[in-house]
């Protein structure tokens, strides 16, 4: 066994103990701080096959960007919640169920499935310009539209924010002039 | 095998040291450059004494880092009542391990040939042949995109922090922090994009190798030349990254007490702290890597000088290295200098301010840079072409 394997293995370990956490920590925070491990621990696998572009924007866009917004979030949230501390979800039946049909066809799958064949990748198929090429001459139309798409919610979500904030200050200043009945 | 092992371990090692050490010092260097700037004489008490005499190396109070460290080694770790002790635990280590993983993409030197470097030692040239290395902990090319998701990542400490504290200040710290962080790192990725389109490389030893060359037959490619306004759009995003004076909201001790890590003691508060000082060698050495010719001279190639008119002095291997592990570190203190003389010049921004200054300011000017450098590296490429 070579050291490659022993580290492919560690981080292969360690994004699985991340994903199975994900399932059963109750409290969002450590949920969130599962999914980095699982994150990192993916990006760590991707970077051992040496595939650095991959691995870098693994760790830049969902640690980064979509694990720093999770945990910006997470960090208002009210900590006296009860569903935080309680040891079971009302949906624990439901979970059970899901993760037993879920495990049966992982399982079904890895019995039937037939080893992936070697597949030849040229030496620079990962290198950061082979990379941006293919991105920009095959997909940038895609990723322009799921911008202009984010961009879309951003305006619907802050316009919906801005009519339930001044709802609730026409209220407020309703209820201090004591008017609310008219 | 054996070899690349030994080289880069010697590296990692090096690094580690250098930047715990330009960590430690820089302690001093805030306090003293602060006395001197207010008149003062500032840190000269913690000494060394040699043993059995009465000899006291005080070296203008250098020791007085590590008295600090010593200091918040020996004091009582003190944990507060917090709902959730790993996020408290592991907190300091999201911000203390992305700042020090940073420079491993940073090149401290250009081309090392252990072979003719260490030609005079019996044996290891014929060990290492004609191999040869970068000098740098991880030669990748997506060098620039590994620092800013290793950027990314700091931020999430500094919110976990404030957040399992159980403390209002601390929280108060945290949400600052958070906002301050993410708002600024768009600045700083905006500002380097500009950079990123005339050298045509996210790879920093690609970049320090095309500031070699001359612009104009005399003025050295430095980015800073290229890019000036540029280099100061990074530089004020940078020290609000760091979270230091005049951007220190999340830690404002007329404010918050110490922000986020108020409820820190002992050595995880001195995590804090220390990825404090080492964020400022960081940046200073991004910012020599980026605009001010990496540890190149001017008109320094890895063979030597390449003067303007054509003339050449070539220089032993041993000597180019040297001289350029010297001048990166010259001019990462140089800079780390600059940054310290800002924090202790300017007063405080109002919370409200230091956001608008980011969205409102900055970000329109870095991408009127970056409209404006797209279209002349546009232009230049047709004229070229």
């Amino acid at each position: 066994m070579t050291i490659e394997t022993v580290f492919l293995m560690v981080f292969a370990l360690g994004s699985l103990t991340g994903a199975v956490a994900m399932f059963f920590l109750r409290h969002p925070m450590r949920v969130a701080l599962a999914l980095i491990g699982t994150m990192v621990s993916l990006a760590a696998i991707y970077a051992q096959l040496g595939m650095h572009v991959i691995a870098v924007f693994q760790v830049l866009v969902y640690v980064g960007a979509v694990m720093v917004f999770m945990i910006y979030a997470i960090m208002l949230l009210d900590v006296r919640d009860r569903s935080f501390t309680e040891r079971f979800s009302p949906l624990l039946v439901a979970g059970l169920a899901g993760l037993l049909l879920l495990l049966g066809v992982l399982i079904d799958g890895l019995l039937r499935g037939q080893p992936f064949p070697a597949v030849d990748v040229p030496p620079d198929a990962f290198s950061v310009s082979t990379f941006a090429i293919v991105f920009m001459e095959q997909f940038w139309v895609y990723f322009a539209l799921t911008a202009v798409l984010l961009l879309v919610a951003e305006i619907a979500a802050s316009a919906v924010i801005d009519i339930r904030r001044r709802g609730q200050d026409v209220a407020a200043v309703r209820a201090e002039r004591g008017d609310d009945h008219g | 095998m054996m070899q690349d092992l030994v080289v880069h371990g010697v590296f990692i090692v090096y690094a580690v040291l250098m930047l715990m050490t330009v960590g430690l010092v820089l302690t001093w260097v805030e306090r003293k450059q602060a006395a001197i700037m207010s008149d003062r004489i500032g840190a000269n008490r913690a000494y060394l004494r040699i043993p059995f005499t009465q000899v006291k190396l005080i070296w203008w109070g250098l020791f007085h880092g590590l008295a600090d460290g010593l200091k918040m080694l020996l004091k009582e770790d003190w944990r507060p009542n917090s709902y959730d002790r790993m996020a408290y635990a592991v907190a300091p280590w999201f911000a203390f391990v992305p700042v020090m993983a940073v420079f491993a993409v940073i090149p401290f030197g250009g081309e090392l040939v252990p072979g003719t470097f260490f030609g005079w030692f019996e044996g290891t040239s014929e060990w290492f042949g004609d191999r040869s290395y970068a000098m740098q902990v991880a030669p990748l090319d997506a060098g620039l995109l590994i620092v800013f998701a290793l950027g990314g990542i700091a931020v999430i400490g500094a919110m976990l922090a404030g957040w399992s504290s159980n403390n209002k200040f601390s929280l108060l710290g945290a949400v600052r922090a958070g906002s301050q962080m993410i708002s600024y790192e768009l600045v700083i990725g905006l500002t380097i994009v500009g950079l990123i389109l005339i050298y045509g490389t996210v790879n920093l030893v690609s970049i320090v190798e095309q500031q070699s060359g001359v612009l104009f037959g005399f003025i050295p490619a430095w980015g800073i030349f290229l890019q000036p306004f540029a280099a100061i759009l990074f530089l004020v995003a940078a020290q609000a990254e760091n979270q230091r004076i005049p951007f220190d909201l999340p830690e404002a001790e007329s404010e918050l007490i110490a922000g986020y890590f108020t409820e820190y003691s002992a050595m995880k508060m001195g995590l804090f702290m220390f990825a404090e000082f080492i964020h400022i060698a960081i940046i200073a050495a991004l910012f020599t890597t980026l605009f001010l010719g990496g540890y190149n001279l001017p008109y320094m190639t890895d063979a030597g000088f390449l003067l303007p008119g054509g003339f050449e002095i070539a220089l032993p291997h041993v000597l180019v290295v040297l001289l350029q592990i010297t001048v990166f570190w010259v001019k990462v203190f140089l800079m780390c200098g600059f940054l310290i003389l800002v924090r202790w010049s300017l007063p405080r921004f109002r919370y409200d301010q230091l956001l608008s200054f980011a969205w409102r300011f900055l970000l329109p000017l870095a991408l009127i840079n970056l409209a404006i450098t797209a279209v002349a590296v546009w232009a230049i490429q047709g004229i070229g072409a």
